[in-house]
């Protein structure tokens, strides 16, 4: 994974501090240097409180730093979303329940002017990538958590985005669920070659998913690890049962700092 | 047979039927202790059959109108006044809470006023909005505009504010123009919250078109009412204007409610 790739994302000294009720300062994040490749699947992994969610959003030009600073192919955050360049899934769904599935996925390409005709067209070709051809006319509230995440992510693939990021996605959904989706979602990441940011404070999906976790630990939340997973691609479910996923697994686990995850 | 009967109880208009019987029921048993008392006016609670007849009755009450005839006669000026105030206040309702939604600063100035508007009692409220407008019709729709304009408003308002934080933030990230937030999220979000409104703002714009009449006499219900109350005529005149404007009133919140669901597929099903 060491080949010449271009750098997508550089965090540098980045950190975010709010402000208490009180009126003290709280360091959600400090000091994160942070180099992510093109294509790059990377998890941030850790703990609440560690300041995970922080850090994607300071990335997505949601959070705005308080020091340091963020780089995408050498923009600032704002630039790339003004251009159109991310895409973000929520840990909800955040489905439009006025809207048919297909219309769901349609919203984003009709704020930005797509025609008609295009836009039916990529969201058909969506619908078909994350399995929900036959629910297009449905409605959020009619289909299943587990679908209404798919909705969700081919919403957020509906504009082509380099930049993919998930807070969260499937952390509300049933294990079952949840390992199906793991599947579909490398399967499409694979095939559609995005650089995919996943937050998630599970250690064996973040293993699973990506080619390196960056573990964050918290108080004050900060990057304390980054752990290469070097497991073969494509991957199916039955890595797990072998002995060098559980070997990553626990390596990730004894690379937090302050206590462990629960 | 214990199943049928289950499935019987649990129609929708099952339900409905049992109150209209216990309300009939109720209000019988008022009528028979009220004319069980002595020196009480003929005006309080008399027997449903009573209005009824007067009802169906061929009697003239006024020179050439039976009551059923004088209470539809005068109805349609009342109603048209009613809604056509309704359909104002909805609309600077809707203006309103956008105007709200879109400025802080003009919620905080706003919304105190409009409260305040709503605390005075329609009766003070008339004569000042007759020296305002200098015209008695006029200032009735006036008057049946400004008690609809603010559920419709407080309640349109809160439908903005109901659009959570994620849906902002998604917008954000697709750099959507506050033209787009508007016409994709917020206004289809509070769409439910105004209908809401149209059903609380109907009823009252009746009620106080009624009430407005009796300001000065030219037609309409409320003058009809005072006539009646004043035993210028049969006193059934004002038990069958209560019903009508009961009948108006559950009436147009139906009418509001198949509007909304021809408007709203996605409740259709789910």
């Amino acid at each position: 994974m060491s080949e010449a790739r271009e750098v997508e994302i550089k965090t540098r000294n980045l950190g975010v501090t709010f402000q208490d009720n009180e009126g003290n300062d709280v360091a959600a994040l400090t000091g994160v240097n942070l180099e992510i490749m093109k294509g790059e699947f990377i998890a941030l992994l850790g703990p609440s409180g560690c300041g995970k969610t922080t850090l994607l959003r300071s990335i997505a030009d949601l959070q705005k730093p308080t020091e340091g600073d963020v780089h995408i192919q050498g923009m600032t955050p704002k630039e790339v979303r003004l251009q159109k360049k991310f895409g973000f899934v929520f840990q909800q769904p955040v489905l439009f329940d006025w809207r048919t599935v297909k219309k769901n996925v349609e919203l984003p390409m009709e704020i930005m002017g797509y025609s008609k005709g295009e836009r039916s067209d990529r969201a058909d070709e969506m619908l078909e990538m994350v399995g929900l051809k036959d629910f297009a006319k449905h409605y959020p509230k009619q289909l299943s958590g587990g679908m209404q995440q798919r909705a969700n992510i081919a919403r957020a693939f509906g504009l082509d985005p380099d930049i993919l990021l998930m807070d969260e996605p499937f952390s509300a959904l049933d294990e079952f669920t949840k390992e199906k989706l793991h599947e579909d979602l490398l399967r499409i990441w694979r095939a559609t070659n995005k650089t995919i940011l996943f937050v998630t404070h599970n250690i064996q999906e973040g293993v699973f998913l990506s080619d390196r976790v960056c573990v964050l630990s918290p108080h004050p939340g900060r990057l304390s690890a980054i752990v290469d997973i070097d497991l073969q691609r494509p991957r199916s479910l039955e890595v797990k049962e072998t002995a060098h996923f559980n070997e990553l697994v626990a390596k990730v686990r004894g690379s937090f700092e302050g206590g462990s995850v629960s | 047979m214990k199943r049928k009967i289950k499935r019987i109880v649990e129609k929708p208009w099952f339900s409905s039927i049992i109150w209209i019987l216990i309300l009939i029921a109720l209000w019988e048993v008022g009528a028979v202790v009220v004319s069980n008392t002595k020196r009480v006016p003929e005006n309080i609670l008399p027997h449903l059959h009573q209005i009824l007849g007067a009802a169906l009755s061929g009697k003239t009450v006024t020179a050439d109108m039976t009551a059923t005839q004088a209470v539809l006669s005068s109805a349609g000026l009342t109603l048209f006044r009613a809604l056509l105030g309704f359909f104002l206040g909805a609309v600077i309702g809707f203006l309103f809470a956008l105007l709200m939604k879109l400025s802080g600063v003009i919620e905080k100035m706003l919304f105190p006023y409009l409260m305040l508007i709503q605390l005075i009692p329609v009766l003070g409220l008339a004569p000042i909005v007759l020296a305002i407008t200098g015209d008695i019709n006029v200032s009735r729709v006036v008057i049946a505009s400004i008690l609809s304009f603010y559920p419709v408003a407080t309640n349109t308002l809160a439908g903005f504010k109901s659009v959570e934080k994620e849906k902002y933030d998604l917008m954000f990230i697709y750099a959507a123009k506050p033209y787009y937030i508007y016409t994709k999220v917020l206004i289809p979000a509070a769409l439910p919250y105004f209908f809401t409104g149209l059903k609380i703002a109907a009823p009252m714009a009746v009620t106080a078109s009624i009430l407005v009449d009796t300001l000065q006499g030219d037609g309409g219900l409320g003058c009809l009412l005072s006539q009646s109350l004043k035993h210028a005529m049969s006193i059934y005149v004002f038990w069958l204007i209560v019903f009508f404007s009961a009948f108006v009133g559950i009436i147009i919140s139906k009418i509001i409610g198949w509007i909304e669901y021809g408007v709203s597929p996605w409740k259709r099903r789910a």
